[in-house]
């Protein structure tokens, strides 16, 4: 360190401006001379640190931030009369599964429940029209204004009618809503509610609850019919999801990714935690995994992986079990937060600054059911009664690697920043290259060894003119694939996704682009100066969605990071190779049969950006380095 | 010695009925939903009596204040600041006029509420003396009544019709009206309520003022009423709402009530000084129950039991004989000429929409008058007022508007509109707004939950004729206030969890924004040269 200090030091004497400008060109120099171990080091530091994410020591999720909620400091007075009249409910919505009734008879049915039990009750009927096709359905849902209260605030109690199991494939979550039903029955006997208590029965998987909440917050959606609601609208701050697919449970699993990657205040789920397992008896674990470090034939999807021979020495390891654990707990949020369609019907609220979360009840043969689902849903419910203002401490931005640990947002943030990083110096290193050339040394009085160099001039504006006619490219794809022949047929996608992987043939085959390639002494070539903008673009990209939506960012570094960034290689052959790996990497998503379906779905139906992010800035960026692929 | 406090009493009564009187009274109904409505009234009159004159007020000698009914401490309130007409109510609760129906009293706003006729013309300006009321309220009925400043008063003069009659003195009366509708009633408002009867809680009817029960009630509500009639003199009103939900406790299937489940008590004794003390209950008009004991004498569908006579230690109970079942559908006829629901939409913190849907449960049109007194912080985009009869936009059903703009910071904004609702209409009528920045030393040091607005009043206007054929409409109480439940507004606010972050954070980003342009402003530019290189290329 001295040494490294004597060297800047300034000298004694002489003018301390002009040493300081000394100083100042010294390290720059220093800096540019080792621009490529320095881009190379962030690299594998943001690459590195993704990866040792599930080991990093964290912090515990026992402390509860917002004093007000006084988490499972109650006692409950669920019971097993609510048992069995949950029971009962539950054999009516068994009978109305059996005997096929459509969604308005079965609305019908919740409301009347709802009506006998004294609560104000309507319906909802709604119709979705995307172009990957249609979903009505018929909502029900009830209020039980607070006593003593202007009703001016509100809790929502909600459970769709399709389980999250298989994303709504049809499993039925009827002891969910047998147990909003219970739930209802039992908390009008008390008086110390001091909000409103909104339940809601949605219909379908997300339609049904999409479109309550549009209703609810008069919020209009061009494709979508719903009827108005019949109550008064109040303020919402907290939301439980209840999804209960099983027969019994073993553990309650959290999932509380929203749209968009939003997350709900972190204090609510420590509360559910705190709750579920001092009153409730039951574990909690996140998602649907359980932690099963002490088995290690079910490590999941991580643990199988590995070859069969390895599996017993590695998985020996606890660590490697801890790992392996964490890892996977990471991998599903990222996949939730990145495709950005949530997990659950929770997922909808976010965007209403709701706090919310689905309380998944694992399916199991046991040992829990009604009894302490009931319980914690109580207990949940008394402590976001006992809340006197929003959750608002800063506890959005976590990543959750189990249910008892969680990251705080400067544990995993520097990761994709570190790599963002690495590519606008590599992007800018290009940029300043570019800007110089070395010219032969003519003159005979220098040195022969001195290399002379000159400014010369980058073409930014053509460069500039291709990068928006490939944003153009992506809007063009954006709005086809918002169309229905070409959503619904997978054909017809691969076909789109074959004729823009022409494009920049076409391009480079443009003589004005051809032309643009000027002697190399005056102007930098269209590729050098296409790839330094290139980089430098997808690095902001990924540096501004990193705060907005972490994992989305985190996929992006690793699937832009390295590939932009590896020079084009010069063999022709070689270079066609670079040509298809990078148009099947940018426009290969079109070829996975379903996922167009799927974005576009979430896009027209929920308003989740990932269908126009990846359209409109992922394609278009991989397009730009295929397009310097082609003219290098 | 036993003689003594009776002759005390019997001389007390003498004298109440010199020019004094006070009568108590209690009505209870079983409501359509199995709760219980319950109105205690306690009337105090000061018979030959007028208001004061504020022109009077600095004159040195104001007539004696011997009162032995009439509450003393809110006599000199009222005779300190001239007030002619005054109505302060503490409500706790939303009253479901689908359900309920009408409120015996018709001011059920939630929050409290204060609105005051007072003459004009005095020595110092009504504001002052209306500030000075609203402390003296506050003081005597431990109300934070003083937090309703200018920036929540208001005037709205149609509405809030004197109830008695204003003495022509020459000078005009004024109106001044505000709400709270945040403020709590709890049993610190009920003590001194009961100061003020001549019994206090002790005997009568108000010994079944139990705080305990009465702050469990599903809505619970208090009432002073001052107001001066000719014929009479100056009457205070005292009443007390409640509406309880016997179905609430337990497994209990019927809506079975009894003095001791409602208030834990029953009448032990009656207050000697009343003139007339009463209990009433309205018979219901379904099922069969069993109402204990006989009423004294029965009208209209009430029962009567008259306290004053033949006095024993009573407990009024009804009992019915099948279980209760709520009403699966709206009740027939609708008991409001209207409904209404009140709602702001949209989530973002600076804009929002205040929507208000108004269904006509009449078969002939009827005209309603609809006022916001809406603090500053909301304020309307009145160009984008549009109302939706049954689907289509039509502007026409909307007239006599009349609009006090907001002064931001300072003073609510009164917004009164006639709307006419067609007959059997569904009217949406919708209002874009924005939401004020607030000034950081405008939020209150509390936990930061959202503004409360104070309640919408609609009321429907006599103008259109009853259907003569149809007695149930007959029955609609004409031209009463219905209040909205207040709402609440999230205005956008910074974080003050954590001040001093945000502090640091933006003071570190102006210092170094600044800086930098002052370094670059201040510095001499020189040119330097770098020896070394550069000198070896010259």
């Amino acid at each position: 360190m001295d040494r490294l200090l004597a060297k800047f030091r300034a000298p004694k004497t002489g003018n301390p401006h002009l040493v300081r400008i000394q100083r100042r060109d010294k390290i720059i120099a220093l800096v540019t001379a080792r621009l490529r171990l320095i881009v190379a080091l962030l690299f594998i530091a943001g690459y590195a640190w993704m990866l040792i994410l599930p080991t990093i020591p964290t912090e515990t999720t026992d402390k509860i931030d917002e004093n007000a909620l006084l988490p499972a400091q109650i006692n409950t007075q669920w019971n097993w009369d609510e048992v069995h009249a949950a029971d009962r409910y539950l054999d009516q919505l068994e009978h109305l599964r059996d005997t096929n009734a459509s969604s308005a008879e079965r609305a019908l049915y919740l409301q009347t429940e709802f009506l006998k039990l004294g609560l104000d009750a309507s319906t909802q009927s709604y119709t979705f029209s995307t172009v990957v096709g249609d979903s009505t359905g018929v909502n029900a849902y009830a209020l039980l204004a607070a006593p003593r209260t202007p009703g001016a605030e509100a809790i929502i109690i909600s459970a769709s009618w399709q389980s999250r199991t298989g994303e709504g494939d049809g499993t039925l979550n009827l002891r969910g809503v047998a147990t909003v039903l219970s739930m209802a029955s039992f908390v009008r006997r008390y008086s110390h509610w001091a909000k409103d208590l909104v339940f809601v029965v949605s219909d379908g998987y997300l339609d049904g609850m999409q479109a309550w909440l549009s209703a609810y917050h008069g919020v209009s959606q061009p494709n979508l019919l719903a009827d108005n609601l019949d109550i008064a609208t109040s303020v919402v701050w907290v939301a439980l999801n209840v999804d209960y697919p099983g027969h019994s449970f073993s553990h309650l699993g959290i999932f509380h990714e929203g749209l968009n990657g939003r997350l709900p205040n972190q204090d609510l789920l420590r509360s559910f935690r705190r709750i579920s397992r001092q009153t409730g008896g039951s574990p909690v674990i996140l998602y649907d995994h359980i932690d099963n470090r002490d088995n290690h034939k079910s490590l999941g999807m991580l643990g199988s992986m590995l070859p069969s021979w390895l599996q017993t020495p590695i998985l020996s390891i606890p660590q490697v079990r801890k790992y392996i654990y964490h890892a996977s707990n990471v991998l599903q949020h990222a996949n939730y937060q990145a495709r950005g369609i949530g997990s659950g019907t929770h997922a909808l609220f976010h965007k209403y600054r709701i706090d919310a979360f689905t309380m998944y009840a694992l399916p199991a043969t046991g040992p829990h059911g009604f009894h302490t689902l009931g319980k914690v849903l109580e207990s949940t419910l008394r402590t976001a009664n006992n809340m006197l203002e929003r959750l608002h401490a800063s506890l959005f931005f976590y990543m959750l690697t189990s249910s008892d640990f969680s990251l705080k947002i400067g544990m995993f943030l520097p990761s994709v920043i570190c790599v963002s990083v690495a590519m606008m110096f590599h992007g800018l290193g290009i940029w300043t290259s570019a800007g110089w050339t070395q010219i032969a040394a003519t003159a005979t009085e220098l040195e022969k060894s001195k290399i002379v160099v000159a400014r010369r001039i980058r073409p930014t504006l053509p460069v500039l003119a291709i990068m928006a006619m490939t944003h153009a490219v992506g809007a063009v794809l954006f709005y086809l694939v918002n169309t229905s022949a070409i959503a619904t047929s997978s054909f017809r996608q691969v076909l789109v996704g074959l004729v823009i992987a022409t494009l920049p043939m076409v391009l480079s085959a443009n003589p004005k682009v051809a032309s643009a390639q000027q002697d190399e002494d005056t102007q930098a070539t269209v590729a050098v100066t296409l790839k330094a903008l290139n980089i430098c673009l997808a690095s902001t990209v990924i540096s501004i969605l990193s705060v907005l939506n972490f994992s989305l960012a985190a996929s992006l570094a690793v699937l832009l990071g390295v590939t932009l960034c590896i020079p084009i290689p010069s063999g022709s052959s070689a270079k066609w190779v670079a040509y298809v790996a990078y148009s099947a990497l940018g426009l290969g998503w079109l070829a996975i049969p379903g996922e167009v379906e799927r974005m576009v779905w979430g896009w027209q139906m929920l308003g989740v950006w990932t269908c126009p992010i990846v359209c409109m800035i992922y394609t278009p960026l991989v397009l730009q380095a295929v397009i310097v692929c082609k003219l290098t | 010695m036993i003689l003594l406090p009776t002759l005390c009493l019997l001389f007390l009564t003498v004298a109440a009925v010199e020019n004094e009187s006070f009568s108590e009274d209690v009505a209870l109904r079983t409501l359509p939903d199995g709760r219980v409505a319950t109105t205690f009234t306690f009337n105090t009159i000061l018979e030959k009596e007028a208001p004061r004159d504020p022109r009077t007020l600095f004159d040195d000698q104001d007539e004696s204040q011997h009162y032995t009914l009439f509450p003393l401490s809110l006599g000199q309130v009222l005779r300190e600041y001239a007030v002619t007409e005054l109505h302060l109510t503490l409500n706790a609760g939303k009253w479901d006029y689908d359900k309920w129906g009408y409120p015996s009293e018709p001011d059920v706003g939630s929050g409290a509420s204060l609105w005051t006729w007072m003459a004009d013309g005095a020595p110092n300006s009504i504001d002052a003396r209306w500030s000075g009321l609203r402390n003296a309220l506050a003081g005597l009925f431990c109300a934070s009544l003083g937090t309703l400043d200018e920036q929540r008063t208001t005037s709205p003069v149609i509405p809030f019709a004197p109830e008695g009659s204003l003495p022509d003195w020459g000078i005009p009366h004024r109106l001044r009206h505000a709400s709270l509708a945040s403020e709590h009633v709890c049993t610190e408002n009920l003590t001194p309520f009961l100061k003020l009867l001549p019994c206090k809680g002790l005997s009568g009817i108000a010994s079944l003022l139990n705080p305990h029960r009465l702050f469990d009630a599903d809505w619970h509500g208090m009432g002073i009423h001052v107001l001066w009639d000719p014929a009479v003199g100056v009457q205070v009103r005292m009443t007390f709402q409640t509406v309880t939900n016997p179905l609430r406790a337990g497994n209990i299937r019927k809506e079975d009530w009894s003095f001791r489940s409602l208030f834990d008590r029953r009448i032990e004794r009656v207050c000697p000084v009343a003139s007339s003390s009463q209990v009433s209950v309205g018979l219901p008009s379904r099922g069969m129950y069993n109402l204990k004991p006989e009423p004294h004498h029965i009208t209209d569908n009430m029962g009567h039991y008259d306290l004053t006579k033949d006095f024993e230690p009573m407990d009024v109970s009804i009992k019915w004989k099948n279980a209760f079942e709520y009403l699966l559908e709206p009740i027939t006829p609708h008991p409001m000429p209207i409904s209404f629901r009140r709602m702001l939409h949209g989530n973002s913190q600076d804009r929002g929409q205040l929507v208000v849907t108004l269904d006509n449960h009449l078969d002939n049109a009827i005209d309603i008058l609809y006022l916001e007194t809406m603090p500053w912080m909301v304020q309307f985009y009145l160009h984008t007022m549009t109302v939706e009869h049954n689907g289509s936009v039509d502007n026409t059903l909307l007239s006599n508007l009349s609009y006090i703009p907001p002064v931001p910071h300072a003073q609510p904004a009164t917004f009164q509109v006639i709307v006419t609702l067609p007959a059997q209409a569904h009217i949406k009528l919708s209002i874009d707004v924005t939401k004020a920045f607030l000034r950081y030393t405008e939020h209150p040091p509390d936990a930061q939950r959202g503004w409360d607005l104070p309640p919408a009043v609609f009321m429907p206007l006599d103008a259109s004729p009853l259907d003569a054929k149809n007695e149930t409409l007959t029955t609609y109480p004409r031209g009463k206030r219905i209040y909205s439940s207040p709402m609440l507004v999230d205005l956008a606010t910074p974080d003050f969890s954590m001040p001093y972050n945000v502090i640091i954070f933006s003071c570190s980003l102006v210092a170094f924004l600044f800086g930098t342009i002052f370094n670059l402003l201040t510095r001499k530019w020189v040119v330097l040269k770098l020896d070394g290189e550069k000198e070896k290329e010259e």
